[in-house]
């Protein structure tokens, strides 16, 4: 899943608005605990071993009641307590207080590790998750396991692709880059041709955007397999050439420098100010209800090649779900962790709107029933066949345990890139100091190259 | 001695009747600590044991590698020749300089203009002037930030149909202001208020002796009311300054639209939440939230002690 901007902030006033008494629809299955409603849990039998379940995906409660059905002696409760680091930040309070944790929580792929270092989450292997080990492609396996541990179940992922606007790309005679060469000339040419335009937004205040652009060129700047050495390359030569190409093209303003994932760059798409997205699998999803004009011109293609006759994918964004060492019932929770995420009953419901999740599910990655599907935002095209495609071609990378760290400081570190008084060189230097002097305190042994 | 104090008792009992005194203090004890138990338990539990806890936890170290250990001032050091926390103190501190003073001059103007009488209706317009007042905070800064947007917001689009365009007030250059204007229209209300107060309490007969004298409006205004006011402005000075260097909610919302205009350190209490939840570290955030409680002591009492000397409070 991924976070978008302004929806946290209408959440937030849903909830004061909430709070103060001017909402308040409840169904007759939600019972307010502490402000925060409790779903799926209307088929749920008595003396059944309760689950506590932390998501914010969309629609998660139909897969709750599914489970809860099919499971009489489980009864999963699902609590919406935030999305991203919302929800961190209270999965961490919990953890640190002793008490009051969930048994099973929605965390990012890039977050798992922080909360492995604090030995806060189960090994899975030993509640039979390694016997859907080959059900999902493999670079997500790896992102969750150490070595035979397996510290929690992938679920969603993003991988990523070249989204375009086919009217747009028709008008200025582009057809889809294949390599990022071919990129810059396209981004050059097009900005030629309409000063107004560009060919693509490069949104330098969205850290795991960048890193999954920097993973795709052999260039992420993270090496992490658990212990104390962590390895933060923001400044070796694979990682200044990357800089240096999207400086060149930020330097020429031949991109855009906005942000994404938020209504200014929907508007931009939507307008043909921007002609392509470099986006995920769930990007269409969160762009489409804010499409009006370009609705139906849509088109995905793999994402630009660094060399010419590879084809590597990336993949940005996903979740996990682990089990809590703090749960009573450790077997129950990883029951149900295992079933959310490795049964065609639960993807049957999570790859319908409004969950809409992109699996790293195989057997679903392969179905024509996924690939075939249609969306109004691509008229007759069928996006999940390509980026199904990608999901196999991802690289595995490696999150260090302070990703919340990362994020939060890179909004500071990169503002210059975005509104032009800084360069993503220079950023890229200022950032690397910044996390190897906190990894640094936090006791690690760190290795810059 | 037993002679001593039947001395001391007798000289008591001529003075008042003892068992009623000593039984009659014990009962007011007694109800003494009934009406203060509420306060001093809400004190305690949310204000005291947090306190002491922020003190403790700051002398600590805690590391992902390698667990927490006593660190004794360490964390204190650390603050102290941190350029990142002293450089959000210097912004507040700036921010305080321009927002209070303007807010005083605004809510002066008004509290002295509805104290005259001048305008029609006085009551209902001193109410609408209240009102931003009794708006959250928060609700406050979420509804200017989507007026100033930079990109749809409302204000950003009648300036563009004026000939301004591309005013963004999130840029590295508007964002400060954009945060006055957002406190000086949730504050400046509350403030005439309390100065409309004060003004009012200035004698009626001391305004008619200057209207005798021949004083203008505006003289009384000035050397009449302001001078009558004073003790109030400085508390609203004081209070303000306080609040100033506490600055949060806005700049914390205004992140929220757009995250690159405001950096993790841009406030001291700012950088002491994102210490905390985003660096997970709890114990120099706590050393910070000390370091800023002190810094804010020190202001408060130098104040209140130089305006004592001063002779404008007690």
């Amino acid at each position: 899943m991924r976070i978008p901007k302004i929806p946290l902030v209408a959440g937030a006033i849903a909830l004061s608005l909430a709070a103060a008494g001017c909402g308040g629809a409840s169904t007759s299955n939600t019972t307010p605990t502490s402000g925060v409603s409790v779903q799926g849990t209307s088929t749920c039998k008595s003396g059944a071993t309760p689950i506590t379940f932390w998501a914010w995906v969309p629609g998660m409660a139909r897969a709750v009641e599914a489970f809860n059905a099919r499971h009489p002696d489980i009864c999963v409760s699902l609590q919406n307590v935030g999305s991203g680091n919302q929800e961190y930040v209270k999965v961490t309070s919990t953890l640190k207080a002793g008490s009051g944790a969930p048994d099973v929580a929605e965390l990012e792929f890039d977050e798992l590790p922080s909360f492995e270092i604090t030995h806060s989450v189960v090994d899975l292997s030993k509640y039979g998750a390694d016997s859907v080990k080959n059900k999902f492609v493999s670079w997500a396996w790896q992102e969750v396991s150490q070595g035979s541990a397996v510290y929690a179940m992938p679920d969603d992922a993003g991988p990523m692709g070249l989204y375009y606007n086919q009217n747009l790309l028709a008008q200025y005679h582009i057809t889809p880059p294949a390599t990022w060469a071919d990129f810059a000339s396209d981004a050059a040419a097009l900005h030629r041709a309409n000063p107004n335009a560009y060919l693509t937004n490069f949104a330098a205040g969205d850290l795991q955007w960048i890193l999954s652009l920097m993973a795709q060129d052999n260039a992420f700047p993270f090496r992490y397999t658990g212990g104390s050495n962590v390895t933060i390359d923001f400044t070796g030569p694979a990682q200044t050439a990357f800089a240096n190409y999207w400086q060149n093209l930020l330097a020429a303003h031949e991109v855009n420098a906005t942000t994404d994932m938020d209504a200014t760059s929907f508007a931009d798409l939507d307008k043909g100010v921007d002609a392509t997205w470099l986006s995920s699998a769930w990007g269409p999803s969160y762009f489409a209800t804010a499409a009006r004009a370009s609705v139906g011109q849509w088109r995905t293609a793999a994402l630009p090649q660094w060399s010419a006759g590879v084809n590597v994918a990336a993949n940005w964004g996903g979740s996990t779900y682990p089990v809590f060492t703090q749960s009573q019932h450790p077997q129950q929770a990883a029951t149900f962790a295992e079933w959310l995420t490795s049964s065609d009953a639960a993807w049957t419901i999570l790859k319908t709107s409004p969950s809409s999740l992109f699996p790293t599910y195989q057997p679903l990655l392969s179905d024509p029933s996924f690939t075939g599907i249609t969306v109004p935002l691509s008229g007759t095209a069928t996006p999940n066949s390509t980026f199904a495609a990608a999901a196999t071609k991802v690289g595995t990378v490696q999150w260090p345990p302070f990703m919340t760290e990362a994020l939060t400081e890179s909004d500071t570190v990169f503002a210059g890139v975005l509104n032009g008084t800084g360069t993503l060189p220079a950023a890229f230097r200022a950032f690397q100091d910044k996390l190897v002097s906190y990894a640094k305190a936090q006791g690690f042994t760190v290795s810059t190259s | 001695m037993t002679l001593a104090i039947d001395r001391v008792a007798g000289r008591q009992r001529t003075a008042r009747p003892p068992t009623r005194r000593s039984s009659w203090i014990h009962r007011r004890d007694r109800r003494g600590v009934w009406f203060i138990v509420p306060f001093l338990a809400a004190f305690g539990l949310f204000m005291v044991v947090p306190l002491g806890y922020a003190v403790y936890s700051s002398l600590y170290t805690s590391k992902l590698i390698g667990g927490t250990t006593f660190s004794g001032l360490a964390n204190y050091q650390q603050v102290l020749t941190s350029g990142d926390f002293w450089s959000g103190v210097v912004r507040t501190v700036i921010y305080a300089a321009i927002q209070i003073p303007v807010m005083l001059v605004i809510a002066f103007f008004f509290a002295a203009i509805f104290d005259l009488g001048l305008v029609k209706f006085g009551k209902f317009f001193r109410t609408v002037f209240f009102m931003p007042f009794a708006v959250p905070g928060v609700v406050a800064a979420v509804m200017w930030s989507f007026m100033l947007e930079p990109h749809f917001g409302p204000v950003t689009q009648v300036l563009a149909a004026f000939g301004v365009q591309n005013v963004d007030f999130f840029g590295p250059n508007l964002v400060l202001p954009s945060i006055i204007l957002i406190v000086i229209w949730e504050w400046t209300g509350y403030n005439m208020v309390i100065l409309f107060t004060a003004l009012k309490q200035v004698p009626r007969d001391m305004v008619e002796a200057a209207l005798l004298d021949g004083a203008t409006v505006w003289t009384i205004i000035r050397r009449v009311k302001l001078p009558m006011v004073r003790p109030a402005i400085v508390m609203i000075v004081l209070v303000n300054t306080i609040g100033a260097l506490q600055l949060f909610t806005e700049p914390f919302i205004l992140q929220q639209f757009e995250n690159q205009a405001i950096s993790t350190n841009y406030t001291p209490t700012l950088y002491v939440f994102n210490t905390a939840t985003g660096g997970g570290q709890y114990n120099l955030a706590a050393a910070m939230a000390v370091i800023l409680g002190l810094f804010i002591g020190v202001v408060s009492v130098g104040s209140l002690l130089f305006r004592r000397r001063a002779g404008d409070l007690g």
